[in-house]
């Protein structure tokens, strides 16, 4: 059994001021920011870093509150899979519930977030290249 | 140097009731599986291609582990950050202002580990380890 994950494509830390934690973590552990994003609309900033395989998430508003120390937490993974539909049936006929998958904000790919099961992670499951078309 | 995340690590209830999800339906393989009496906890590690994914199940009352599960319930406890060299990066990151937990590499489940104090990082708890022969 399983679901043909091969490798954790990306863990998420929040903050409230994501662009400070991501320099923190940058200038300590000597890791690099390959790239920022802030999503219009959406109040979202988010920065992201590399580690082999592993993409690295600071994400949090776009606008930091003032005044308030830098906070963040550990606040989910994702893994990547082959084929995503093939990975949410054998989730759901487990017994455990799993979104249906939707296309993700990184271009050609699926998402899909687990929601039971998970010991309290937030756990998703990506698929790249899986858009029809 | 840092080479790649090693383990994201999950604290738990009850492990075997855990890897009903993590191992049997997710299919992540068990590579070690160890209670380590002087931390007061069980470890389990599950591979998923170059990292692993490192299971915590209290087993005294006495600990951090369990305290973080007494407080906050379970979730992600920890970043752990592979390295070359545990003990370098304890002094690189000491030169640089981060509040040790370990002052010096000891023993863990991942090989010689050292952790770091969140109030450091932003309240993030952040693990170094090397891996050690028969370790992971």
């Amino acid at each position: 059994m399983g679901i043909g994950a091969t490798h954790i494509d990306h863990v998420v830390i929040s903050s409230n001021h994501s662009a400070k934690t991501a320099e923190l973590f940058s200038k300590t552990y000597d890791i690099e920011i390959k790239r920022t994003m802030s999503r219009p609309g959406t109040g979202a900033h988010m920065e992201f870093a590399k580690l082999d395989e592993v993409v690295l998430e600071f994400a949090g508003p776009g606008e930091p509150p003032e005044g308030e120390d830098p906070r963040a937490r550990l606040s989910g993974f994702v893994f990547a899979v082959d084929d995503i539909d093939a990975a949410v049936k054998t989730i759901r006929d487990a017994g455990y519930e799993v979104t249906e998958p939707k296309p993700a904000v990184q271009p050609g790919a699926k998402i899909a977030a687990v929601k039971s099961g998970t010991n309290g992670v937030p756990f998703a499951l990506i698929q790249y290249g899986a858009h029809e078309g | 140097m840092i080479t790649r995340i090693h383990h994201v690590g999950l604290v738990v209830q009850d492990a075997d009731e855990a890897l009903k999800f993590w191992r049997d339906v997710i299919g992540l393989e068990v590579t070690d599986d160890r209670v380590i009496d002087d931390q007061g906890v069980r470890g389990v590690l599950l591979k998923i291609g170059n990292s692993e994914v490192e299971l915590l199940e209290p087993t005294r009352e006495d600990t951090g582990v369990a305290r973080f599960l007494e407080t906050r319930g379970e979730g992600m406890h920890h970043l752990c950050f592979e390295s070359d060299d545990v003990a370098k990066e304890l002094e690189t990151a000491a030169s640089k202002g981060i509040e040790l937990i370990d002052q010096s590499p000891r023993p863990g489940l991942a090989g010689m580990i050292g952790f770091l104090h969140p109030k450091s990082n932003h309240g993030v708890l952040v693990e170094f380890a090397t891996p050690i022969e028969g370790a992971h």
